[in-house]
């Protein structure tokens, strides 16, 4: 793989996993809302549509990966999505963090990392 | 936190089929895709699947996992919901294993525990909160 591909692959790499992180804190603020503004809400709808669409820009780049690499080296960077995700609910989503939600999402990844190893 | 309605759509069972429903999607498009043909320059796309009945259902378990999975979101906190919905990797192994006929290797079950300990502890503390209510 030249340079240029190895910058192309991270940077496709970096944009899976935001879009999907971005997408699921999307939707979980979107249907927060909607208990109490209505799904009909344009608020609400703009939310949820933003984050319907990061998921599926996630998707196809998923897609796309998958056709240039082999799942086993992917898959883990898709196992870290859990912690980074529990992270980032508690920071933009204010949601309250325990040491054992940590620890568990950390071996929730780990196993994942381990069982696209073998 | 807001529990949500007590019968159903209770947003912990919602969680179960979300899973359930993705496990099973999973495990059909792999049923669908390897009984397409393959015709040389298309089979990347993977469209040519969309012949098989099997694909269809898998599409249909894919929007109901979705459609269960925004209504957990309703309810339950991301940093909660997401790492519990984790269990589709053990649960897509293990179907694998059932009803493909697949090998698991000791290392992939070792893996598969690891992420079962996982779920236990996350799922432990939230155990405690709903038996307090």
């Amino acid at each position: 793989m030249t340079r240029e591909q190895t910058i192309v692959a991270v940077f496709v790499f970096a944009t899976e996993v935001i879009t999907t992180v971005v997408g699921q804190l999307l939707l979980k603020h979107a249907m927060e809302g909607s208990t109490t503004l209505g799904f009909a809400h344009p608020r609400i709808l703009k939310l949820f549509g933003t984050g319907v669409l990061a998921l599926a820009i996630s998707f196809f780049l998923t897609i796309g990966l998958l056709q240039h690499f082999d799942l086993s080296f992917f898959y883990p960077i898709q196992g870290s999505t859990v912690v980074i995700i529990t992270i980032a609910a508690a920071i933009f989503l204010r949601e309250k963090l325990s040491l054992q939600l940590v620890i568990g999402s950390l071996l929730i990844s780990a196993g994942i990392v381990v069982v696209s190893l073998s | 936190m807001d529990r949500g309605p007590r019968l159903f759509p209770n947003p912990w069972l919602l969680l179960v089929f979300e899973a359930l429903f993705v496990t099973a999607s999973e495990t059909l498009l792999k049923v669908g895709a390897s009984r397409t043909e393959r015709v040389a320059g298309w089979e990347w796309t993977g469209l040519l699947s969309l012949a098989s009945i099997w694909i269809w259902c898998a599409i249909a378990l894919v929007i109901l996992s979705f459609l269960c999975w925004i209504n957990v979101l309703k309810y339950i906190p991301l940093s909660i919901a997401f790492p519990l919905s984790n269990v589709v990797h053990v649960l897509v192994p293990l179907s694998c294993w059932i009803f493909l006929a697949e090998h698991i290797s000791p290392r992939r079950w070792c893996g598969i525990a690891v992420v079962i300990l996982g779920l236990a502890v996350v799922a432990k503390p939230v155990a405690k909160i709903e038996e307090k209510l």
